[in-house]
């Protein structure tokens, strides 16, 4: 009797967490189809989607929340004019120039979007002006509820995405099976210039999907505006890149290009989401968490890794990419003799004059930006590592910087042990872990190590962060000391500075000193071509292993340092995975070929928004998000990295005023050491 | 002694067989050719010598060693050496770097240790020896040049100095002449006998071009519908009338 009673209990939570988790999964599904549409259509991976559905959303939000418009009105110039004038913009201005660029350069790109996309929209609408309340969906009274079998509700909101995510799916199934144009726009991914040599225009097709999948976007933006924001909150671009993240996993089930799999898979994501809540008990840490936020972090990793389509998935490669010209070799590489001697006292003397500056003139709050600016040039080091040295993306390094900063801190507090000790550990504790993540994620191509390792830094600070052994309280207990060691104590400012700077040349020094020896070898011939080096006999998955785990101990040093220069790990304000995107881009786009690519990022990151953005133009500090995106647009016609081009550039100039007479060579020598010294710096 | 050994290699692909109990040898210093028309399944018993792919039945051996199970770059490292039919280079490296790292690799001392501690960086001796090598492959002078600028014919010898770099004992050239004009594979075949005179590694040619099998091999095995149907002395094989009939067609029918 009460046995059956207690399985009727079950089979009806098990129902109803179906019918709950159907309309969440079909947010993901339509967020995962339209990922799939501009990946089948543009070849794009394109992370920046968040940016282009918040900004229909927002748009709606402002003309019908702010602007009192109706529904229909402000749905229509949102979804259906907006959102595609979007994407006919972001195709004509950037995505068709980029074609030719590998996978990884349009990830940046789509990274710079992600960031720049939502504050640039914000400016132009005056978005922040004030702050009301009320976001509500597209449905009128979506929040209505009805009951299924007069027992499990639902919503009309819910009841609405179902719908129109299955029509969805209907009609672009119908588009790519049955359409000339559906069968161009997989022609035209493949190659826009082969597609062209056959008689197509390409650029027309090419606008054409991706004004489609922008609609998508838009019309996924506006469907989640009540699950991305929380009722009587103002609609912010952050609550989408959860979902997309989410999303991602049923996206990658059908390995970014069947719709169907991605429908199925969004579905099915929401549906486990909800049992699991459902039907897991939450008496353990880690279980409670694989019911919130995590569950789906922790499905895109095992999707990833585990999923053997896409380990055996080869990207198509154009079979006319090598019309496009090699990339240029370092501008260093070519210079003469007297240049090199030119920009090493060039180097020297700015370096010089910036250090009487500091230690002998700049207040406080400026030798903390200094010395900030010193320590992520450290961090960014480990992304030169990894992207320079290792050619492939990761975007975990915020997390091996945070066990750095959490190691320094714990060896401190609860042993009373050493800082420099702790920062030790924390590196070679972030080296054990870099080596541990390397072996399931190292035979995935460029984008998927790059989203495993999203995946790895979301669980990580959804989870782990949250146990004592790791992140410690998350209230108190945060205090970091400074060091001393060799008798000398390092707890002043300017101490502390000259150590970070110690340590930032002996990091740069190794990492030059790895690039050109074996090891460094190796990985360039593994980034030249995989399969001609294990034919001389490299041993790709050692390299991978090690280069992993270099990089993770570097930022970890970067991270305890960062620890200790504020006294706290701020882990919010620090290691946040989003803010590792921006790491990322910010190195990748100045260059992460040279050590000087990671320091000129590092003080790019510090000193530029603060002194040139504040200081000096009095600028919003929106437009910091705004000219990052631009630079990351600019990768697609620099790959080599902007600082690299400029170098190159200014260097054929000044070769060609040294080949003149006199007179030119005192013009040449006041340029460069305004501008251009952090850029002329040495490297052995 | 043979050297490199295939015994009884079958592989099918999805039903079909692509190699049928195949047996080939290889002895050191010996230049060996293997050729068949297109899908004979020369590139797979290629594959199957190499270790990218893993025969269904039979085995491989190098030096009285199985190594049937051992990944690539084992197999490198015991001394098998190779190129490529559509040339692999590494992009962005210098043609010196090329060798360089083929040397090092093979040497064997790429601890991170050392490299840390600045025991890694190339020494004037291992480029000098880079050099020489090149300079004996008519590349000489062309260290410092972008392996993007060379020409195919280059680049081809460049994948021949790489991996004679790493010492081997026997090297397999994938189709070399795939691409290449007459007088170029002529060049490339005169300086690939000199060398392989000169330095006595074994040398199996995978090829479709006959003339340059007849003109360059010792001994060749003929493959078809991936069965051995013949295997013997090179100008014995090509005038077996089987094989002139189906495979080599007029050229050696013209000229016997």
């Amino acid at each position: 009797m009460t046995a059956s009673v207690l399985a009727a209990g079950v089979l009806e939570d098990t129902i109803r967490a179906f019918f709950q988790g159907l309309p969440i999964g079909a947010g993901f599904a339509l967020v995962a189809m339209s990922f799939v549409l501009t990946y089948k259509t543009s070849g794009v991976f394109n992370l920046a989607f968040g940016a282009q559905a918040f900004i229909s959303a927002a748009t709606y939000f402002e003309l019908h929340v702010r602007r009192d418009w109706p529904i229909w009105s402000a749905v229509l110039v949102a979804v259906v004019l907006v959102a595609p004038v979007l994407g006919l913009l972001l195709e004509r201005l950037i995505f068709r120039h980029i074609h030719a660029s590998s996978a990884v350069a349009k990830l940046v790109i789509s990274l710079g979007l992600l960031v720049a996309l939502p504050e640039l929209f914000k400016l132009i609408v005056d978005y922040n002006r004030e702050q009301p309340f009320g976001a509500v969906g597209i449905i009128p009274d979506g929040t209505t509820v009805y009951r299924l079998f007069d027992r499990y509700p639902v919503t009309r909101d819910e009841i609405a995405a179902f719908v129109i995510v299955v029509a969805a799916a209907l009609a672009l199934a119908a588009l790519f099976r049955y359409t000339r144009l559906g069968l161009r726009i997989r022609a035209v991914v493949q190659s826009p210039r082969m597609t062209e040599l056959n008689g197509v225009n390409a650029d027309w097709v090419s606008s054409g999907s991706w004004m489609l999948s922008s609609f998508f976007a838009g019309l996924a933006g506006v469907l989640l505006v009540p699950t991305t924001s929380s009722l009587g909150t103002v609609l912010e671009p952050t609550g989408y890149f959860p979902i997309v993240i989410s999303a991602l996993a049923a996206a990658a089930l059908g390995r970014l290009v069947s719709l169907p799999a991605a429908m199925f898979g969004g579905l099915l994501l929401g549906v486990v989401t909800t049992q699991m809540r459902t039907h897991v008990p939450r008496d353990n840490v880690i279980l409670a968490e694989l019911q919130g936020p995590a569950l789906p972090y922790v499905m895109l990793f095992a999707i990833i890794v585990f999923w053997p389509a896409i380990r055996r998935q080869v990207v198509g490669a154009d079979p006319l990419l090598g019309v496009s010209p090699p990339p240029p070799a370092l501008a260093a590489t070519s210079r003469s003799r007297g240049m090199t001697i030119y920009t090493r006292i060039m180097a020297l003397a700015f370096f010089t004059a910036v250090g009487i500056w500091t230690f002998g003139y700049a207040n406080n709050f400026w030798i903390s930006r200094i010395t900030h600016s010193v320590i992520f040039s450290i961090i960014f080091l480990s992304i030169v590592v990894f992207t320079g040295l290792g050619g492939q993306i990761a975007l975990c390094q915020v997390t091996f910087a945070a066990i750095g900063a959490f190691g320094a801190m714990q060896f401190a507090q609860r042993w009373d042990i050493s800082v420099i000790v702790g920062m030790l550990a924390g590196a070679a504790i972030a080296a054990a872990v870099g080596a541990v993540l390397s072996i399931p994620v190292m035979r995935l191509g460029g984008i998927w190590l790059a989203i495993a390792t999203l995946a790895f830094a979301l669980f990580f600070h959804d989870v782990l962060v949250k146990y004592n052994w790791v992140g410690g309280s998350l209230f108190h207990g945060r205090g970091v000391p400074r060091p001393e060691f060799l008798g000398v104590d390092f707890s002043s400012r300017e101490n502390f500075l000259i150590l970070c700077i110690a340590v930032l040349v002996l990091v740069g020094v190794l990492v030059i000193l790895i690039r050109e020896s074996s090891t460094g070898m190796a990985l360039r011939a593994l980034r030249g071509s995989e399969t001609a080096a294990e034919s001389i006999g490299v041993i790709s998955w050692r390299s991978r292993v090690i280069v992993f785990s270099v990089s993770a101990a570097i930022a970890a040093i970067g991270g305890g340092l960062l620890a200790m220069e504020e006294r706290l790990v701020g882990y919010e304000a620090n290691f946040d995975p989003q803010t590792g995107l921006f790491w990322l881009v910010i190195v990748v786009v100045l260059g992460t070929r040279t050590v000087e690519g990671g320091i000129q990022a590092g003080v790019a990151f510090v000193i530029f928004p603060e002194l040139v953005l504040h200081r000096w133009l009095g600028l919003d500090g929106a437009w910091r998000f705004v000219l990052f995106g631009f630079a990351a647009i600019s990768f697609a016609r620099h790959p080599e990295g902007l600082l690299e081009h400029g170098k190159r550039r200014s260097q054929a100039m000044m070769q060609r005023m040294f080949a003149r007479r006199e007179p030119a060579v005192a013009a040449a020598g006041a340029g460069p050491a305004i501008d251009g010294g952090a850029e002329t710096g040495d490297e052995p | 002694m043979s050297l490199l050994v295939a015994d009884g290699i079958t592989k099918r692909f999805a039903g079909i067989t692509a190699l049928d109990d195949v047996s080939i040898a290889l002895k050191e210093g010996e230049r060996v050719g293997l050729i068949g028309p297109n899908g004979a399944g020369k590139t797979t018993l290629f594959n199957c010598l190499l270790g990218l792919l893993r025969p269904d039945a039979g085995s491989v051996s190098f030096d009285g060693q199985d190594i049937t199970r051992l990944p690539v770059y084992r197999r490198a490292r015991l001394g098998i050496g190779r190129t490529f039919q559509r040339v692999e280079l590494f992009s962005g490296s210098s043609v010196r770097d090329h060798l360089l790292f083929a040397h090092r690799i093979r040497s064997g001392t790429g601890a991170l240790w050392k490299d840390v501690l600045g025991l890694g960086l190339p020494k004037p001796a291992e480029i000098e020896r880079c050099d020489a090598l090149l300079e004996s492959l008519g590349l000489g002078g062309m260290g410092d040049e972008p392996i993007e600028a060379l020409s195919l014919g280059q680049s081809r010898l460049v994948e021949v100095a790489r991996a004679l770099m790493t010492q081997p004992r026997v090297v397999l050239l994938d189709e070399p002449s795939s691409g290449l004009d007459r007088a170029e594979t002529n060049a490339l075949a005169e300086t690939l006998a000199r060398i392989q005179s000169e330095q006595g590694f074994g040398l199996l040619l995978v090829e479709h071009d006959v003339e340059l099998v007849a003109s360059f091999t010792e001994r060749t095995y003929v493959l078809d519908f991936g069965r051995l149907i013949t295997s013997g002395a090179t100008p014995e094989v090509m005038r077996d009338p089987e094989v002139q009939a189906a495979y080599l067609g007029d050229f050696v029918a013209g000229t016997s």
